[in-house]
């Protein structure tokens, strides 16, 4: 999956990785793609949720090795 | 970007749970684009005054500090650091003006942007919202 910038975080539990998706999804530009990892599994609901409700858009999500990647493009 | 949604939250109580909670929330709701409202009332207006430190209830005050540390390894902030979060995340806050008068609380014994709000003042804000969650 095509990326333009990383987040990690791995270690921080609910609602940090939301809170710190919102911030970095400000910083980019539109059309961008953000590439987010978490070990917190309920972001597996949570981050989907966040892109329903900001209109931005989840391209693809997946498990690997007990980090859930996300990866978001921004459209808003 | 989907239409904007507001959410008001009530805090009654000024346990370290309650008031954890209560940002928590707010701080996600804010992260999700909604329009947050938070009315302090009763003991939930105490947590508004600088510097406060919110216990467990109970017993379990004694182990308030432990929880902390737990919460700051998983990236938590404390109470007061979900107050800045907050007011970072434009978190409208809110204190009850008659429980002001009641508990002898005075504007400038607050954190700075709180502002003040008469129970008819918060309805108007609670029935345009989608959502109104009671933290007490």
């Amino acid at each position: 999956m095509q990326k333009d910038e990383t987040l990690d975080a791995k270690g921080l539990m609910c609602p940090m990785p939301i809170v710190k998706l919102s911030k970095k999804i400000k910083e980019m530009q539109i059309g961008k793609v953000l590439e987010l990892i978490s070990d917190d599994v309920g972001s597996k609901e949570d981050v989907p949720a966040w892109c329903k409700r900001t209109g931005n858009q989840l391209l693809e999500q997946k498990e690997e090795g007990g980090a859930f990647y996300y990866y978001i493009k921004k459209v808003q | 970007m989907a239409e904007t949604k507001k959410i008001a939250i009530v805090v009654s109580e000024g346990t370290f749970d309650k008031a954890m909670m209560s940002m928590m929330i707010a701080n996600t709701a804010a992260s999700m684009g909604t329009e947050v409202h938070v009315f302090h009332t009763f003991f939930g207006l105490g947590l508004l005054k600088k510097g406060s430190r919110p216990k467990l209830p109970g017993m379990f005050r004694l182990f308030t500090g432990t929880f902390i540390k737990k919460m700051k390894k998983i990236g938590l902030e404390d109470y007061q650091g979900q107050l800045k979060l907050a007011a970072e995340l434009g978190v409208n806050i809110y204190a009850c003006s008659t429980t002001m008068e009641l508990m002898g609380i005075k504007k400038e014994d607050m954190v700075d942007g709180v502002k003040v709000l008469g129970a008819a003042g918060f309805l108007d804000l609670a029935m345009d919202s989608e959502s109104t969650l009671f933290i007490g």
